[in-house]
């Protein structure tokens, strides 16, 4: 999953950013300013964007109104200094999902991106299953039929990432827009190395689920039909 | 507002018993008149009936027929009043006649008076006027003309039948008089009730304005009335310029918290990322440092805007006063270094003492705000002059960058609270926007002005003009600057 966080206060975003990678294994990218976060918002990579307020350029008001008008269906928390309940009312109306206020909790924090995120993908609960295998995005583990499965940060990013969206194709280039930030070098063959080394661990625990590669279309993550 | 007890008075309620109190005073002054008059024109009529009564008494005087020729009333012939009381007397003062029914006592108290004409007097509870005159009586005229008898008759009347008509009269207009009253005070009531709605509307439209909606439209009845048209319009320009001010505090008091706010937020998601899960020493050395920085820096926060407040809540002290040239040279000097790390040329003109009604730590602060200011609005190898002049009784100091400049539209703001021509680069530079607010306030306080030219690429100079101090002592001007700490 990948974030953009929009805050001039450059040691909150830092701070924000680091436990969103640390904690939820996020790709995470900062703006500085409304200018740049409007115009990274465009590219569409982000599961997630936050948002602060106050911001020089744009405001973080603005910056709602343009991406829904885009029809773009991410989810937006903002940050806020002010809750003044008519100022609130005004975000939610104009496309905001959640807000927080300043000064707020990083745990807080955290546990609503990560369920705005699930609810941007249509998952209402933590724990995502497909066939014998079980994802928990709090725990950020992975278990098939009750035993743990020991995944590489990456490899649980790559596996998140897919299970929200089981049997769909999903092209190498959307993975690694949403799975890696700015400061990554984008290589496709970096995602071909990671699906093998999941689909290897896949097969280990003698689960049928698995990862297929569709030449030149991208990946797709295949259960057995009656267990789907 | 309504903790003091304030006895209200109605403007309307003054206006009628204003006019009422006139128009009792007019019916009082009328009536009392003419009453006057009533009692004057029935005195005169009473006088002339006592009169008649009186002649026709006379006419009664005959000859008594007896050898000394004497003569006496004879009232037989006369129909007089029961009450009233008469005596006839001869020149000698003897009585020849008098009413019959009257007792003595009467009659001595009505020849008492020996002045003719007509006088009143009073005989137990009953009040009489009385005429007294003296008259010639001719006996059995005939063509050698008779006896003529000098007689003096006195008759009085009882007055009570006289005040009777005149009370009567007075009654009446007095029952003229508080009829006209009620019906003009009723009229007035109506009328004034009609008239004065405009003020009524015009006081319920304003005791709807409160700190939460300001609308004050007066309503055209007002304005129309030209006694009201000036206090509406006086109260929208009022409330409007509140309404501004109010704003602007609103916002001040929003930006305060907002600024503090984040901070807090600043510092709490240090603590928790650092908390978050274990770390090594060297974790915690640097995300220990990172929060001593932003401690400090929200000190700085803090202290200016206690700074700020102080400025602007206390007046400046009586004798305030500094050398302001000293002062900038001992700034300057301590910020060198920074303009040296910034390869930013720093200059200093003037050289006087120059003495400004300022203390000399707000003076300092003034100086070095100004200077940082410069110096980090400056690029290498640029030039920032400062100076102290002094001309036309006032001192000015002006300090002259060679920066980016400000766009014309932040010229206006750079003064406010809070505001940063480019929010995003002054925080990086770690201020909070108070730097240009804290030096407005020093000046103002101070009764000077300070201004801010700018030319966008080409540089910003801030000039600030303060009244100039006649130099106070020698000893305290013949003290070098430089050595002065």
């Amino acid at each position: 999953m990948r974030v953009l966080i929009v805050e001039d206060e450059a040691r909150l975003a830092n701070n924000i950013a680091e436990a969103l990678r640390e904690r939820c294994g996020f790709a995470v990218d900062c703006a500085g300013n409304g200018m740049d976060g409007a115009a990274m918002t465009e590219f569409k990579h982000y599961d997630l964007l936050l948002l602060d307020l106050m911001l020089p350029g744009l405001d973080g008001l603005s910056i709602v109104r343009q991406v829904r008008r885009r029809k773009d269906m991410t989810p937006i928390l903002i940050l806020t200094a002010r809750d003044q309940p008519a100022q609130v009312v005004e975000l939610l109306n104009a496309g905001a999902d959640d807000y927080l206020t300043k000064p707020f909790d990083l745990g807080e924090l955290l546990a609503r991106a990560k369920a705005l995120i699930r609810r941007g993908k249509g998952a209402p609960q933590p724990v995502l299953t497909v066939g014998r295998i079980s994802l928990n995005s709090v725990e950020q583990t992975v278990r098939c039929a009750g035993e743990l499965i020991d995944l590489s940060p990456t490899e649980y990013r790559l596996l998140e990432y897919l299970i929200f969206r089981p049997r769909a194709i999903v092209s190498a280039r959307e993975l690694l827009e949403h799975l890696y930030d700015y400061n990554w070098q984008h290589h496709s063959n970096v995602i071909e190395a990671h699906v093998s080394n999941l689909r290897k661990k896949l097969r280990a625990v003698g689960e049928e689920t698995t990862i297929a590669t569709l030449r030149g279309r991208g990946y797709r993550l295949e259960a057995p039909e009656q267990q789907l | 507002m309504s903790a003091v007890a304030i006895k209200t008075r109605s403007l309307s309620g003054q206006l009628i018993g204003g006019v009422l109190l006139a128009e009792l005073l007019c019916a009082a002054l009328f009536s009392a008149v003419a009453i006057g008059h009533e009692m004057h024109g029935r005195r005169r009529a009473f006088d002339v009936m006592l009169r008649g009564r009186a002649d026709s008494l006379l006419g009664a005087v005959q000859d008594a027929e007896d050898p000394e020729d004497n003569v006496t009333v004879d009232p037989t012939e006369l129909v007089l009043p029961a009450q009233d009381v008469y005596e006839v007397l001869d020149p000698a003062g003897r009585v020849l006649g008098h009413s019959p029914a009257s007792s003595a006592a009467l009659l001595a108290e009505l020849s008492s008076t020996r002045a003719p004409g007509t006088f009143n007097f009073r005989a137990g509870r009953e009040h009489y006027r009385a005429v007294r005159f003296d008259g010639v009586r001719v006996i059995d005229r005939d063509d050698k003309g008779g006896f003529r008898r000098p007689v003096t008759v006195l008759y009085a009347a009882p007055t009570r039948d006289l005040w009777h008509g005149a009370v009567e009269a007075e009654w009446f207009y007095i029952a003229a008089s508080v009829l006209l009253l009620a019906v003009t005070g009723m009229a007035l009531v109506w009328f004034l009730r009609r008239r004065l709605s405009p003020l009524q509307e015009l006081a319920a439209i304003a005791s709807r304005v409160s700190t939460r909606s300001w609308e004050f439209v007066p309503p055209i009845a007002v304005l129309r009335t030209t006694e009201l048209a000036p206090i509406a319009l006086s109260i929208e320009v009022l409330l409007k310029g509140l309404q501004q001010s109010f704003e602007r505090q609103r916002q001040l008091t929003g930006d305060a918290a907002h600024e503090l706010k984040t901070s807090i937020a600043v510092l709490k998601s240090s603590l928790q990322l650092l908390s978050m899960v274990p770390r090594t020493a060297e974790q915690y050395e640097t995300g220990l440092e990172g929060l001593l920085l932003d401690c400090e820096r929200m000190e700085e926060l803090v202290s200016r805007m206690l700074m700020l407040a102080r400025l602007e809540e206390s007046p400046l002290e009586k004798n305030a006063s500094c050398d302001l040239q000293s002062i900038l040279h001992k700034v300057s000097e301590r910020l060198q270094p920074l303009a040296e790390l910034k390869q930013v040329v720093l200059e200093i003109g003037g050289g006087e003492a120059r003495f400004v009604t300022m203390l000399p730590d707000d003076a300092e602060l003034l100086c070095s705000n100004l200077i940082v200011n410069a110096l980090q609005h400056s690029g290498a190898y640029r030039r920032v002059h400062t100076v102290v002049q002094a001309h036309d009784g006032v001192t000015e100091l002006r300090v002259q960058d060679q920066g980016e400049g400000i766009p014309e539209p932040a010229l206006p703001h750079v003064f406010d609270r809070f505001y940063r021509a480019d929010r995003s680069r002054s925080r990086a530079s770690g201020g909070a926007g108070l730097g240009l607010s804290i030096c407005k306030a020093i000046v103002e306080r101070s009764n000077g002005t300070i201004q801010i030219q700018s030319d966008l690429g080409k540089g910003t100079q801030v000039t600030v003009t303060l009244p100039s101090l006649p130099t106070p002592d020698r000893r305290a001007t013949d003290r070098p600057p430089a050595t002065r700490e």
